[in-house]
């Protein structure tokens, strides 16, 4: 407002500086001319603030304040990429680290399974090398006892078909036990 | 005989063609323009047209209203339905307010820039669309006139129609209208000036009697010596004020004669080209004004836009 009326005060003086001047009527200075120009440009000014300025500068605002907006966004959601990638490469790096974990320790496993097995079959067969070992002692304690006994009765019977006599079968079987025993003593020593 | 490529036939084709226009055009002579330097060729007040009250309607104002009703079709269709991606006018006229937008904030700051737009623009569309409108071949060819003979140029004479008053003439070339945008420019500029710094510290810049002031405070305590360097310095602090004072006013008459002599002086460029010799000699001046006008427009605003950035920043206070 005030500058309207400073814009009246302005062209009134000034236009009656100028009407009164010769040698500027002379370029054509008047004040109707004046006022009308004046008048024109304020229309203009006004139209092109309510129907260009405006708008446009609002729009213009708008626009750019749309682009700031989006450009965040944009550079948000390139954060959030970067981070879920990070994120995605850590949990596969732990996998990894996982499986080769379990890997290692099914390794670990199977070599002391493999272990314990030849562990296992080692001590079976040791074993059963023993029980062989002391069946076949047995046995061939069995067989020299065996052949000890019909050693005995074959040697009382042709002691007693040499001496030709009747001996006590008793009394001959303790002495050719006690022969025999003094010469398996003897060979043992010897 | 050497050979010419396509390219030479055809350039000297053109000159051939050029030469035969440019003599034609000497043999058709056209009569000797009358240049008025005030709209409608009056007295000291022009006989207009039509009075509207106190307006008279002459010819340079028609042709104000035509770039103004130029301006705003243009803006009117092109603001009619805004989108957000701009097409066709809207982007047009997006560009060119965003290209104004820019210079203004650049060199006025993105808050007083937001606040001079408006004038700064406006003056810029207006000067521009005044000189390019003047342009337009309608322009000082059509009005009111008599028939007669008058002699050309080199030969032969001219008969027949020849206009006295023409309907259109450039805006820019009445005086009024640099005058107008000059006291826009300056009220403008002092508006501004008056609203940010205040009316005590505006006016203070070119009342600067501080300093003269503090010498005769001086002189009263009786520190001679002090008291004659701070007069003289104040002595002139003062007339530097007043020399400012001076230079806003002058800027009205600087704003107004430059672009008044301009276009006025390019208006009878062409219209003289036009008459020396005919039809195509004009043209490379044609393109001449074009550019011419638009560095007058750039001038005027940009001009405005500096003074008004200067009016509203605070003078540096060098004596404290």
């Amino acid at each position: 407002m005030r500058y309207l009326v400073g814009l009246a005060l302005a062209i009134i003086s000034l236009s009656l500086i100028l009407s009164g001047c010769d040698a500027m009527g002379e370029l054509g200075i008047n004040w109707h001319g004046l006022l009308g120009q004046f008048v024109s440009f304020g229309i203009l000014l006004a139209l092109l603030i309510i129907i260009g300025y405006k708008p446009i500068t609002k729009m213009l605002d708008e626009r750019s304040q749309r682009i700031k907006e989006s450009m965040d966004q944009a550079e948000f959601i390139k954060q959030e990429t970067t981070k879920t990638e990070q994120m995605v490469q850590e949990q596969l790096a732990e996998a990894r680290k996982q499986g080769q974990d379990l890997v290692a320790q099914a390794e670990q496993i199977g070599e002391r399974l493999k272990e314990e097995a030849r562990q296992q079959a080692k001590k079976d067969a040791e074993a059963i090398v023993a029980r062989a070992r002391s069946e076949i002692k047995a046995e061939n304690e069995e067989a020299i006892a065996q052949l000890r006994k019909e050693f005995v009765d074959v040697a009382i019977q042709a002691a007693e078909k040499v001496i030709n006599r009747a001996l006590d079968k008793e009394a001959h079987r303790q002495l050719i036990e006690e022969t025999l025993r003094e010469s398996t003593d003897l060979k043992e020593k010897g | 005989m050497s050979k010419l490529g396509l390219k030479s036939k055809v350039a000297i084709g053109l000159v051939l063609a050029l030469l035969l226009i440019v003599i034609g055009g000497i043999f058709f002579p056209v009569h000797q323009p009358d240049v008025h330097l005030s709209a409608n060729y009056g007295g000291h007040v022009p006989e207009p047209f039509y009075k509207l009250g106190p307006i008279y309607i002459t010819n340079t104002l028609i042709t104000s209203w035509l770039s103004i009703t130029v301006l705003v079709g243009l803006f009117y269709f092109a603001t009619r339905r805004m989108r957000l991606v701009p097409k066709g006018l809207q982007n047009l006229a997006e560009t060119a307010i965003e290209t104004l937008l820019g210079f203004v904030e650049g060199v006025a700051g993105k808050k007083n820039g937001r606040r001079f737009f408006a004038v700064i623009a406006t003056i810029f569309l207006y000067v521009l669309f005044n000189a390019w409108m003047g342009l337009l071949p309608i322009f000082n060819f059509i009005g009111i006139g008599h028939t007669g003979t008058e002699s050309g140029a080199f030969f032969g004479d001219y008969s027949g129609f020849i206009v006295d008053v023409a309907i259109f003439r450039a805006a820019n070339t009445d005086i009024n209208v640099p005058l107008m945008l000059a006291l826009v420019s300056f009220i403008s500029v002092e508006y501004w000036g008056f609203t940010s710094l205040g009316v005590r510290t505006y006016v203070g810049k070119f009342l600067r009697v501080r300093q003269f002031l503090l010498g005769l405070g001086y002189l009263v305590k009786g520190r001679v010596k002090s008291a004659l360097s701070a007069i003289l310095f104040g002595a002139i602090d003062i007339f530097v004020g007043i020399l400012e004072l001076l230079s806003e006013f002058v800027r009205i008459i600087s704003f107004t004669f430059r672009l008044f002599g301009n276009m006025t002086a390019g208006e009878v460029l062409l219209l003289m080209m036009a008459f020396l010799v005919p039809w195509v000699v004009a043209v490379p001046f044609y393109g001449l004004e074009t550019l011419l006008g638009a560095i007058q427009a750039l001038i005027f605003c940009a001009l405005t836009l500096v003074f008004a950035t200067m009016a509203v920043t605070p003078h540096e206070t060098d004596h404290d």
